[in-house]
Protein backbone atom coordinates (compact mmCIF):
# COMPACT_ATOMS: atom_id res chain seq x y z
CA UNK A 1 0.00 0.00 0.00
CA UNK A 2 2.77 2.40 1.00
CA UNK A 3 4.72 1.61 -2.16
CA UNK A 4 1.64 2.02 -4.37
CA UNK A 5 0.86 5.41 -2.83
CA UNK A 6 4.45 6.56 -3.15
CA UNK A 7 4.57 5.43 -6.76
CA UNK A 8 1.30 7.20 -7.59
CA UNK A 9 2.51 10.47 -6.03
CA UNK A 10 5.79 10.27 -7.94
CA UNK A 11 4.05 9.47 -11.24
CA UNK A 12 1.52 12.25 -10.61
CA UNK A 13 4.25 14.78 -9.87
CA UNK A 14 6.09 13.81 -13.07
CA UNK A 15 2.83 14.14 -15.05
CA UNK A 16 2.13 17.59 -13.63
CA UNK A 17 5.68 18.76 -14.29
CA UNK A 18 5.60 17.46 -17.88
CA UNK A 19 2.23 19.09 -18.55
CA UNK A 20 3.41 22.40 -17.07
CA UNK A 21 6.52 22.27 -19.23
CA UNK A 22 4.41 21.55 -22.34
CA UNK A 23 2.17 24.46 -21.42
CA UNK A 24 4.93 27.04 -21.06
CA UNK A 25 7.20 25.83 -23.86
CA UNK A 26 4.81 25.73 -26.83
CA UNK A 27 3.01 29.07 -26.70
CA UNK A 28 3.92 32.72 -26.29
CA UNK A 29 3.71 34.56 -22.98
CA UNK A 30 0.36 36.24 -23.72
CA UNK A 31 -1.23 32.85 -24.42
CA UNK A 32 0.24 31.28 -21.28
CA UNK A 33 -1.06 34.17 -19.16
CA UNK A 34 -4.50 33.67 -20.70
CA UNK A 35 -4.46 29.95 -19.81
CA UNK A 36 -3.55 30.92 -16.23
CA UNK A 37 -6.46 33.37 -16.19
CA UNK A 38 -8.83 30.64 -17.37
CA UNK A 39 -7.54 28.27 -14.68
CA UNK A 40 -8.15 30.88 -11.99
CA UNK A 41 -11.50 31.98 -13.43
CA UNK A 42 -12.76 28.36 -13.52
CA UNK A 43 -12.25 28.00 -9.75
CA UNK A 44 -13.67 31.45 -8.99
CA UNK A 45 -16.77 30.83 -11.12
CA UNK A 46 -17.37 27.36 -9.63
CA UNK A 47 -16.53 28.01 -5.98
CA UNK A 48 -17.67 31.61 -5.91
CA UNK A 49 -20.83 31.60 -8.03
CA UNK A 50 -22.12 28.17 -9.06
CA UNK A 51 -21.57 26.33 -5.77
CA UNK A 52 -23.04 29.12 -3.57
CA UNK A 53 -26.10 29.35 -5.85
CA UNK A 54 -26.69 25.59 -5.52
CA UNK A 55 -26.05 25.78 -1.76
CA UNK A 56 -28.57 28.62 -1.53
CA UNK A 57 -31.16 26.61 -3.48
CA UNK A 58 -30.56 23.63 -1.18
CA UNK A 59 -30.85 25.80 1.95
CA UNK A 60 -34.08 27.48 0.83
CA UNK A 61 -35.56 24.28 -0.61
CA UNK A 62 -34.73 22.30 2.54
CA UNK A 63 -36.63 24.80 4.70
CA UNK A 64 -39.59 25.69 2.48
CA UNK A 65 -40.45 22.51 0.63
CA UNK A 66 -42.12 19.41 2.08
CA UNK A 67 -39.93 16.34 1.75
CA UNK A 68 -41.76 14.86 -1.25
CA UNK A 69 -41.55 18.11 -3.21
CA UNK A 70 -37.89 18.53 -2.23
CA UNK A 71 -37.17 15.07 -3.66
CA UNK A 72 -38.79 16.05 -6.91
CA UNK A 73 -36.94 19.38 -6.97
CA UNK A 74 -33.56 17.69 -6.42
CA UNK A 75 -34.34 15.29 -9.26
CA UNK A 76 -35.07 18.19 -11.62
CA UNK A 77 -31.99 20.14 -10.50
CA UNK A 78 -29.52 17.25 -10.91
CA UNK A 79 -30.89 16.16 -14.29
CA UNK A 80 -31.53 19.58 -15.82
CA UNK A 81 -28.80 21.74 -14.23
CA UNK A 82 -25.75 20.11 -15.83
CA UNK A 83 -27.54 19.69 -19.17
CA UNK A 84 -28.39 23.40 -19.17
CA UNK A 85 -24.74 24.30 -18.53
CA UNK A 86 -23.63 21.91 -21.29
CA UNK A 87 -26.15 23.59 -23.62
CA UNK A 88 -24.70 27.11 -23.23
CA UNK A 89 -22.40 26.92 -26.31
CA UNK A 90 -25.20 25.74 -28.60
CA UNK A 91 -27.97 27.89 -27.10
CA UNK A 92 -25.88 31.00 -27.69
CA UNK A 93 -24.79 29.76 -31.15
CA UNK A 94 -21.44 31.41 -30.43
CA UNK A 95 -19.55 29.27 -32.94
CA UNK A 96 -22.06 29.68 -35.79
CA UNK A 97 -20.62 30.49 -39.21
CA UNK A 98 -22.83 32.09 -41.85
CA UNK A 99 -21.37 29.97 -44.68
CA UNK A 100 -21.72 26.62 -42.88
CA UNK A 101 -25.31 25.42 -42.42
CA UNK A 102 -24.12 21.98 -41.19
CA UNK A 103 -22.89 23.51 -37.91
CA UNK A 104 -25.43 24.18 -35.11
CA UNK A 105 -28.30 23.00 -37.30
CA UNK A 106 -31.06 22.49 -34.72
CA UNK A 107 -33.45 24.58 -32.63
CA UNK A 108 -31.60 24.20 -29.32
CA UNK A 109 -33.98 26.33 -27.26
CA UNK A 110 -36.84 24.02 -28.21
CA UNK A 111 -34.67 20.95 -27.55
CA UNK A 112 -33.69 22.09 -24.07
CA UNK A 113 -37.29 23.04 -23.33
CA UNK A 114 -38.50 19.53 -24.23
CA UNK A 115 -35.76 18.02 -22.06
CA UNK A 116 -36.75 20.37 -19.21
CA UNK A 117 -40.36 19.17 -19.46
CA UNK A 118 -39.14 15.55 -19.30
CA UNK A 119 -37.08 16.39 -16.20
CA UNK A 120 -40.09 18.03 -14.52
CA UNK A 121 -42.17 14.94 -15.33
CA UNK A 122 -39.45 12.79 -13.73
CA UNK A 123 -39.45 15.10 -10.71
CA UNK A 124 -43.23 14.89 -10.33
CA UNK A 125 -43.07 11.10 -10.63
CA UNK A 126 -40.41 10.95 -7.90
CA UNK A 127 -42.46 13.24 -5.63
CA UNK A 128 -45.64 11.19 -6.16
CA UNK A 129 -43.70 7.98 -5.55
CA UNK A 130 -42.50 9.41 -2.22
CA UNK A 131 -46.04 10.41 -1.20
CA UNK A 132 -47.44 7.02 -2.08
CA UNK A 133 -44.69 5.07 -0.29
CA UNK A 134 -45.23 7.16 2.84
CA UNK A 135 -48.99 6.54 3.16
CA UNK A 136 -48.84 2.81 4.00
CA UNK A 137 -46.02 3.55 6.44
CA UNK A 138 -48.20 6.07 8.24
CA UNK A 139 -51.09 3.58 8.32
CA UNK A 140 -48.78 1.07 10.01
CA UNK A 141 -47.86 3.60 12.65
CA UNK A 142 -51.51 4.26 13.39
CA UNK A 143 -52.20 0.56 13.82
CA UNK A 144 -49.53 0.26 16.46
CA UNK B 1 -22.69 36.91 6.54
CA UNK B 2 -20.15 34.76 8.35
CA UNK B 3 -17.83 32.40 6.52
CA UNK B 4 -19.05 28.82 6.97
CA UNK B 5 -16.86 26.18 8.57
CA UNK B 6 -16.66 22.52 7.59
CA UNK B 7 -19.18 21.75 10.35
CA UNK B 8 -21.78 24.09 8.85
CA UNK B 9 -22.50 21.32 6.34
CA UNK B 10 -24.64 18.67 7.99
CA UNK B 11 -26.13 16.61 5.13
CA UNK B 12 -25.26 12.93 5.28
CA UNK B 13 -25.14 12.92 1.48
CA UNK B 14 -21.80 14.75 1.68
CA UNK B 15 -20.01 11.53 2.54
CA UNK B 16 -16.84 9.69 1.58
CA UNK B 17 -19.03 6.75 0.53
CA UNK B 18 -20.73 8.93 -2.11
CA UNK B 19 -17.59 10.86 -3.08
CA UNK B 20 -15.61 7.65 -3.68
CA UNK B 21 -18.30 6.19 -5.95
CA UNK B 22 -18.85 9.31 -8.05
CA UNK B 23 -15.07 9.76 -8.03
CA UNK B 24 -14.56 6.25 -9.38
CA UNK B 25 -16.85 6.95 -12.35
CA UNK B 26 -15.15 10.29 -12.87
CA UNK B 27 -11.77 8.59 -12.80
CA UNK B 28 -12.92 6.10 -15.44
CA UNK B 29 -14.11 9.00 -17.65
CA UNK B 30 -10.72 10.74 -17.23
CA UNK B 31 -8.85 7.55 -18.05
CA UNK B 32 -10.90 6.95 -21.21
CA UNK B 33 -10.46 10.60 -22.25
CA UNK B 34 -6.70 10.45 -21.62
CA UNK B 35 -6.09 7.25 -23.59
CA UNK B 36 -8.33 8.22 -26.53
CA UNK B 37 -6.91 11.76 -26.50
CA UNK B 38 -3.34 10.45 -26.70
CA UNK B 39 -4.41 8.20 -29.60
CA UNK B 40 -5.88 11.22 -31.38
CA UNK B 41 -2.75 13.34 -30.93
CA UNK B 42 -0.58 10.45 -32.07
CA UNK B 43 -2.81 9.89 -35.11
CA UNK B 44 -2.21 13.51 -36.11
CA UNK B 45 1.58 13.20 -36.09
CA UNK B 46 3.04 13.55 -39.57
CA UNK B 47 5.67 10.88 -39.03
CA UNK B 48 4.47 8.21 -36.59
CA UNK B 49 7.36 6.06 -35.31
CA UNK B 50 4.95 3.10 -35.33
CA UNK B 51 2.10 3.83 -37.78
CA UNK B 52 -1.41 3.27 -36.46
CA UNK B 53 -3.31 0.47 -38.20
CA UNK B 54 -5.50 1.34 -41.19
CA UNK B 55 -7.97 -1.35 -40.08
CA UNK B 56 -10.56 -1.46 -38.72
CA UNK B 57 -11.54 1.64 -40.67
CA UNK B 58 -13.88 2.79 -37.90
CA UNK B 59 -11.38 2.62 -35.03
CA UNK B 60 -10.67 6.37 -34.87
CA UNK B 61 -14.40 7.08 -35.14
CA UNK B 62 -14.84 4.90 -32.03
CA UNK B 63 -11.92 6.26 -29.99
CA UNK B 64 -12.66 9.92 -30.70
CA UNK B 65 -16.38 9.42 -30.13
CA UNK B 66 -15.50 7.90 -26.76
CA UNK B 67 -13.16 10.80 -26.00
CA UNK B 68 -15.87 13.42 -26.41
CA UNK B 69 -18.52 11.24 -24.73
CA UNK B 70 -16.30 10.59 -21.68
CA UNK B 71 -15.49 14.29 -21.37
CA UNK B 72 -19.15 15.30 -21.59
CA UNK B 73 -20.20 12.62 -19.07
CA UNK B 74 -17.54 13.96 -16.70
CA UNK B 75 -19.21 17.39 -16.52
CA UNK B 76 -22.29 16.36 -14.45
CA UNK B 77 -20.14 13.91 -12.47
CA UNK B 78 -17.55 16.56 -11.61
CA UNK B 79 -20.22 19.07 -10.54
CA UNK B 80 -21.83 16.47 -8.26
CA UNK B 81 -18.45 15.31 -6.92
CA UNK B 82 -17.56 18.91 -6.05
CA UNK B 83 -20.94 19.37 -4.34
CA UNK B 84 -20.30 16.28 -2.20
CA UNK B 85 -16.82 17.37 -1.07
CA UNK B 86 -17.52 21.13 -0.92
CA UNK B 87 -17.19 21.32 2.93
CA UNK B 88 -13.51 20.40 2.61
CA UNK B 89 -12.94 23.86 1.14
CA UNK B 90 -13.55 25.24 4.65
CA UNK B 91 -11.29 22.85 6.56
CA UNK B 92 -8.96 24.74 8.92
CA UNK B 93 -5.20 24.63 8.28
CA UNK B 94 -3.15 22.81 10.95
CA UNK B 95 -1.20 25.18 13.23
CA UNK B 96 2.08 23.27 13.36
CA UNK B 97 4.45 23.64 10.42
CA UNK B 98 5.21 19.92 10.32
CA UNK B 99 1.53 19.14 9.64
CA UNK B 100 0.79 22.32 7.73
CA UNK B 101 3.29 21.67 4.96
CA UNK B 102 1.89 18.33 3.71
CA UNK B 103 -1.63 19.71 4.11
CA UNK B 104 -0.73 22.75 2.05
CA UNK B 105 0.84 20.57 -0.64
CA UNK B 106 -2.23 18.34 -0.74
CA UNK B 107 -4.59 21.33 -0.91
CA UNK B 108 -2.44 22.80 -3.65
CA UNK B 109 -2.69 19.60 -5.68
CA UNK B 110 -6.48 19.63 -5.19
CA UNK B 111 -6.66 23.24 -6.41
CA UNK B 112 -4.68 22.25 -9.51
CA UNK B 113 -6.87 19.18 -10.03
CA UNK B 114 -10.12 21.16 -9.76
CA UNK B 115 -9.06 24.07 -11.93
CA UNK B 116 -7.43 22.01 -14.69
CA UNK B 117 -10.39 19.58 -14.71
CA UNK B 118 -12.88 22.43 -15.04
CA UNK B 119 -10.84 24.06 -17.83
CA UNK B 120 -10.28 20.77 -19.69
CA UNK B 121 -13.98 19.91 -19.66
CA UNK B 122 -15.03 23.46 -20.55
CA UNK B 123 -12.59 23.96 -23.42
CA UNK B 124 -13.41 20.50 -24.80
CA UNK B 125 -17.13 21.26 -24.59
CA UNK B 126 -16.70 24.58 -26.39
CA UNK B 127 -14.46 23.04 -29.06
CA UNK B 128 -17.24 20.59 -29.97
CA UNK B 129 -19.46 23.61 -30.72
CA UNK B 130 -16.54 25.45 -32.44
CA UNK B 131 -16.68 28.33 -29.95
CA UNK B 132 -13.22 29.71 -29.19
CA UNK B 133 -13.45 32.69 -26.83
CA UNK B 134 -9.70 32.61 -26.09
CA UNK B 135 -6.39 33.52 -27.69
CA UNK B 136 -4.42 30.39 -26.76
CA UNK B 137 -4.11 27.30 -28.91
CA UNK B 138 -6.86 24.85 -27.99
CA UNK B 139 -4.87 21.88 -29.17
CA UNK B 140 -1.62 22.64 -27.32
CA UNK B 141 -3.42 23.75 -24.16
CA UNK B 142 -5.84 20.79 -24.03
CA UNK B 143 -2.87 18.44 -24.53
CA UNK B 144 -0.66 20.05 -21.88
CA UNK B 145 -3.39 20.44 -19.25
CA UNK B 146 -4.36 16.78 -19.69
CA UNK B 147 -1.02 15.76 -18.16
CA UNK B 148 -1.38 18.28 -15.35
CA UNK B 149 -4.95 17.18 -14.56
CA UNK B 150 -4.21 13.45 -14.65
CA UNK B 151 -0.99 13.97 -12.66
CA UNK B 152 -2.91 15.86 -9.98
CA UNK B 153 -5.57 13.13 -10.07
CA UNK B 154 -2.94 10.43 -9.40
CA UNK B 155 -1.67 12.43 -6.39
CA UNK B 156 -5.26 12.81 -5.17
CA UNK B 157 -5.90 9.06 -5.53
CA UNK B 158 -2.65 8.29 -3.68
CA UNK B 159 -3.58 10.56 -0.77
CA UNK B 160 -7.13 9.19 -0.52
CA UNK B 161 -6.38 5.54 -1.31
CA UNK B 162 -7.10 4.07 2.17
CA UNK B 163 -10.40 5.99 2.47
CA UNK B 164 -11.37 5.15 -1.12
CA UNK B 165 -10.68 1.46 -0.55
CA UNK B 166 -12.74 1.41 2.65
CA UNK B 167 -15.57 3.37 1.07
CA UNK B 168 -15.77 1.26 -2.08
CA UNK B 169 -15.64 -2.07 -0.25
CA UNK B 170 -18.17 -0.91 2.37
CA UNK B 171 -21.85 -0.12 2.02
CA UNK B 172 -22.93 3.18 0.47
CA UNK B 173 -24.77 4.04 3.72
CA UNK B 174 -21.67 3.34 5.83
CA UNK B 175 -20.73 6.35 7.99
CA UNK B 176 -17.23 5.29 9.08
CA UNK B 177 -15.47 8.13 7.27
CA UNK B 178 -18.13 10.80 7.77
CA UNK B 179 -17.79 13.92 9.87
CA UNK B 180 -19.62 13.35 13.20
CA UNK B 181 -22.22 16.03 12.56
CA UNK B 182 -22.97 15.05 8.94
CA UNK B 183 -26.11 13.18 10.02
CA UNK B 184 -29.03 15.16 8.60
CA UNK B 185 -30.94 13.04 6.06
CA UNK B 186 -31.11 14.65 2.64
CA UNK B 187 -34.19 14.87 0.43
CA UNK B 188 -32.95 11.78 -1.43
CA UNK B 189 -30.98 8.76 -0.25
CA UNK B 190 -27.28 8.24 -1.05
CA UNK B 191 -28.31 5.61 -3.59
CA UNK B 192 -30.67 8.22 -4.99
CA UNK B 193 -27.78 10.65 -5.47
CA UNK B 194 -25.80 7.99 -7.34
CA UNK B 195 -28.76 7.09 -9.57
CA UNK B 196 -29.36 10.77 -10.35
CA UNK B 197 -25.66 11.40 -11.02
CA UNK B 198 -25.43 8.48 -13.43
CA UNK B 199 -28.65 9.41 -15.19
CA UNK B 200 -27.61 13.04 -15.50
CA UNK B 201 -24.22 12.07 -16.96
CA UNK B 202 -25.80 9.70 -19.50
CA UNK B 203 -28.47 12.23 -20.47
CA UNK B 204 -26.03 15.12 -20.99
CA UNK B 205 -23.70 12.86 -22.99
CA UNK B 206 -26.46 11.57 -25.23
CA UNK B 207 -27.99 14.99 -25.82
CA UNK B 208 -24.69 16.71 -26.64
CA UNK B 209 -22.70 14.04 -28.50
CA UNK B 210 -25.07 11.58 -30.21
CA UNK B 211 -26.17 13.93 -33.01
CA UNK B 212 -24.65 11.98 -35.89
CA UNK B 213 -25.48 8.45 -34.67
CA UNK B 214 -27.91 6.87 -37.16
CA UNK B 215 -31.42 6.44 -35.80
CA UNK B 216 -31.09 8.29 -32.50
CA UNK B 217 -29.21 11.38 -33.69
CA UNK B 218 -32.46 13.19 -34.41
CA UNK B 219 -33.43 13.33 -30.72
CA UNK B 220 -29.96 14.27 -29.45
CA UNK B 221 -31.35 17.75 -28.97
CA UNK B 222 -28.18 19.60 -27.94
CA UNK B 223 -25.74 18.19 -30.51
CA UNK B 224 -23.95 20.78 -32.66
CA UNK B 225 -24.01 18.36 -35.63
CA UNK B 226 -26.57 16.17 -37.38
CA UNK B 227 -26.95 14.08 -40.53
CA UNK B 228 -29.75 16.24 -41.87
CA UNK B 229 -27.58 17.56 -44.69
CA UNK B 230 -25.47 14.46 -45.25
CA UNK B 231 -21.90 14.43 -43.97
CA UNK B 232 -21.28 17.59 -41.90
CA UNK B 233 -18.64 20.07 -43.04
CA UNK B 234 -16.02 21.66 -40.83
CA UNK B 235 -14.32 24.14 -43.12
CA UNK B 236 -16.18 25.44 -46.14
CA UNK B 237 -14.46 26.18 -49.45
CA UNK B 238 -15.33 29.83 -48.93
CA UNK B 239 -13.67 30.07 -45.50
CA UNK B 240 -10.63 28.16 -46.76
CA UNK B 241 -10.36 30.68 -49.61
CA UNK B 242 -10.12 28.04 -52.32
CA UNK B 243 -13.27 28.63 -54.40
CA UNK B 244 -11.57 30.35 -57.35
CA UNK B 245 -8.68 27.91 -57.68
CA UNK B 246 -10.78 24.79 -57.05
CA UNK B 247 -13.30 25.68 -59.73
CA UNK B 248 -10.72 26.95 -62.25
CA UNK B 249 -10.21 25.09 -65.56
CA UNK B 250 -6.47 25.50 -64.93
CA UNK B 251 -6.72 23.04 -62.00
CA UNK B 252 -4.20 20.19 -62.16
CA UNK B 253 -3.35 17.41 -59.72
CA UNK B 254 0.45 17.14 -59.52
CA UNK B 255 2.01 13.74 -58.86
CA UNK B 256 5.67 13.83 -57.79
CA UNK B 257 8.09 10.98 -57.23
CA UNK B 258 11.65 12.26 -57.31
CA UNK B 259 12.26 13.44 -60.88
CA UNK B 260 9.11 11.69 -62.15
CA UNK B 261 6.11 14.01 -62.29
CA UNK B 262 2.64 13.85 -63.81
CA UNK B 263 0.00 16.51 -64.07
CA UNK B 264 -3.64 15.38 -64.28
CA UNK B 265 -6.90 17.21 -64.91
CA UNK B 266 -10.06 16.15 -63.15
CA UNK B 267 -11.21 14.54 -66.41
CA UNK B 268 -8.01 12.47 -66.48
CA UNK B 269 -8.92 11.21 -63.00
CA UNK B 270 -12.50 10.44 -64.07
CA UNK B 271 -11.14 8.41 -67.01
CA UNK B 272 -9.15 6.14 -64.67
CA UNK B 273 -10.55 3.01 -62.99
CA UNK B 274 -13.14 4.11 -60.41
CA UNK B 275 -13.60 2.39 -57.06
CA UNK B 276 -16.18 2.82 -54.32
CA UNK B 277 -15.74 2.40 -50.57
CA UNK B 278 -17.91 3.23 -47.58
CA UNK B 279 -15.71 5.10 -45.12
CA UNK B 280 -16.40 7.46 -42.21
CA UNK B 281 -15.34 11.05 -41.76
CA UNK B 282 -14.53 11.08 -38.04
CA UNK B 283 -13.82 14.53 -36.67
CA UNK B 284 -11.66 15.38 -33.64
CA UNK B 285 -14.82 17.10 -32.34
CA UNK B 286 -16.34 13.64 -31.85
CA UNK B 287 -18.96 13.55 -34.58
CA UNK B 288 -18.67 11.07 -37.41
CA UNK B 289 -20.65 10.09 -40.48
CA UNK B 290 -20.11 7.49 -43.16
CA UNK B 291 -20.37 8.15 -46.86
CA UNK B 292 -20.05 6.13 -50.03
CA UNK B 293 -16.95 7.56 -51.67
CA UNK B 294 -16.10 7.01 -55.33
CA UNK B 295 -12.81 7.82 -57.01
CA UNK B 296 -9.35 6.67 -57.96
CA UNK B 297 -7.32 4.44 -55.71
CA UNK B 298 -4.29 6.38 -54.44
CA UNK B 299 -2.07 3.37 -55.18
CA UNK B 300 -3.06 3.58 -58.87
CA UNK B 301 -1.87 7.20 -58.96
CA UNK B 302 1.38 6.28 -57.22
CA UNK B 303 1.93 3.60 -59.89
CA UNK B 304 1.66 6.31 -62.58
CA UNK B 305 4.88 7.87 -61.27
CA UNK B 306 6.53 4.51 -60.54
CA UNK B 307 6.47 4.83 -56.75
CA UNK B 308 7.40 1.60 -54.97
CA UNK B 309 5.19 0.31 -52.15
CA UNK B 310 6.11 1.10 -48.56
CA UNK B 311 6.71 4.85 -48.94
CA UNK B 312 5.26 7.79 -47.06
CA UNK B 313 3.16 10.11 -49.20
CA UNK B 314 2.54 13.81 -48.65
CA UNK B 315 -0.87 15.10 -49.75
CA UNK B 316 -1.14 18.86 -50.18
CA UNK B 317 -4.19 21.07 -50.54
CA UNK B 318 -4.87 24.20 -52.56
CA UNK B 319 -5.60 25.68 -49.15
CA UNK B 320 -2.35 26.91 -47.65
CA UNK B 321 -2.84 28.52 -44.26
CA UNK B 322 -4.33 25.89 -41.95
CA UNK B 323 -3.17 22.74 -40.18
CA UNK B 324 -5.14 20.66 -42.67
CA UNK B 325 -3.29 22.17 -45.67
CA UNK B 326 -1.10 19.11 -45.96
CA UNK B 327 -0.72 15.71 -44.32
CA UNK B 328 1.57 12.73 -44.60
CA UNK B 329 0.11 9.27 -45.17
CA UNK B 330 2.15 6.48 -43.55
CA UNK B 331 3.03 3.64 -46.00
CA UNK B 332 0.29 1.31 -44.72
CA UNK B 333 -2.31 4.01 -45.45
CA UNK B 334 -0.84 5.07 -48.82
CA UNK B 335 -0.86 1.47 -50.07
CA UNK B 336 -4.26 0.52 -48.62
CA UNK B 337 -6.82 -0.48 -51.27
CA UNK B 338 -9.48 1.69 -49.63
CA UNK B 339 -7.45 4.91 -49.70
CA UNK B 340 -9.04 6.96 -52.46
CA UNK B 341 -8.64 10.30 -54.16
CA UNK B 342 -12.37 10.82 -54.10
CA UNK B 343 -14.35 12.47 -56.89
CA UNK B 344 -17.84 11.41 -55.80
CA UNK B 345 -19.77 11.26 -52.53
CA UNK B 346 -22.98 9.25 -52.14
CA UNK B 347 -23.43 8.96 -55.91
CA UNK B 348 -23.02 12.67 -56.64
CA UNK B 349 -20.09 14.77 -57.77
CA UNK B 350 -18.12 15.89 -54.73
CA UNK B 351 -19.41 19.29 -53.62
CA UNK B 352 -17.07 22.26 -53.31
CA UNK B 353 -17.36 22.17 -49.50
CA UNK B 354 -16.50 18.47 -49.42
CA UNK B 355 -13.29 19.07 -51.38
CA UNK B 356 -14.04 19.38 -55.14
CA UNK B 357 -12.27 18.73 -57.48
CA UNK B 358 -10.69 15.85 -55.54
CA UNK B 359 -10.09 14.96 -51.90
CA UNK B 360 -8.32 12.33 -49.88
CA UNK B 361 -10.38 9.71 -48.05
CA UNK B 362 -8.53 6.98 -46.15
CA UNK B 363 -9.71 4.47 -43.55
CA UNK B 364 -9.23 5.09 -39.81
CA UNK B 365 -7.91 8.67 -39.93
CA UNK B 366 -8.91 11.88 -38.12
CA UNK B 367 -11.14 13.99 -40.37
CA UNK B 368 -8.75 16.93 -40.23
CA UNK B 369 -6.22 14.76 -42.11
CA UNK B 370 -8.61 13.76 -44.90
CA UNK B 371 -7.22 16.56 -47.06
CA UNK B 372 -9.72 18.44 -49.23
CA UNK B 373 -9.05 20.31 -52.52
CA UNK B 374 -5.93 18.22 -53.18
CA UNK B 375 -3.39 19.86 -55.50
CA UNK B 376 -0.26 17.76 -55.07
CA UNK B 377 0.69 14.20 -54.11
CA UNK B 378 4.36 13.71 -53.34
CA UNK B 379 6.13 10.41 -52.63
CA UNK B 380 8.63 10.94 -49.79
Amino acid sequence: MRAIRGGLILLGAVGMAYGAWLLVSRQDLGQIVEVALWLAAAVVIHDGILAPVVLGLGWVGGRLLPRAVARGAVTVLVLLGPAALVAIPVLGRFGAKPDNPTLLDRDYTQGLLVFAILCVCAGVAVALGELRSRQPARANVEEE
Amino acid sequence: MRIPSEDSFTSRLRSAAVAARVGLWLGICFLVALVTGLISHYAQLDHQPVPLPASPSRLYQLTQGLHVAAGTAAIPLLLIKLWVVFPKLFQPMPRQVREALPTALERGSIAILVSTSLVQLTTGLLNVAQWYPWGFSFRSTHYALAFVAVGALLVHIAVKLPVVRDALTGDVDDTAHDRPNARRPGPVSRRGVLVLAGTSALAATFLYTAGTIPGVGRIAALSPRSRKQGIPINRTAHSAGVVAEASSSAYRLELVHGAMTRSLTRDDLVAMEQRTHTLPIACVEGWSASGEWGGVRLRDLLDLVGAPRGREVRVRSIQTFSASADTVLPPNFADDDRTLMALMLDGETLSMDHGYPVRLIAPDRPGVMQTKWVSRIEVL
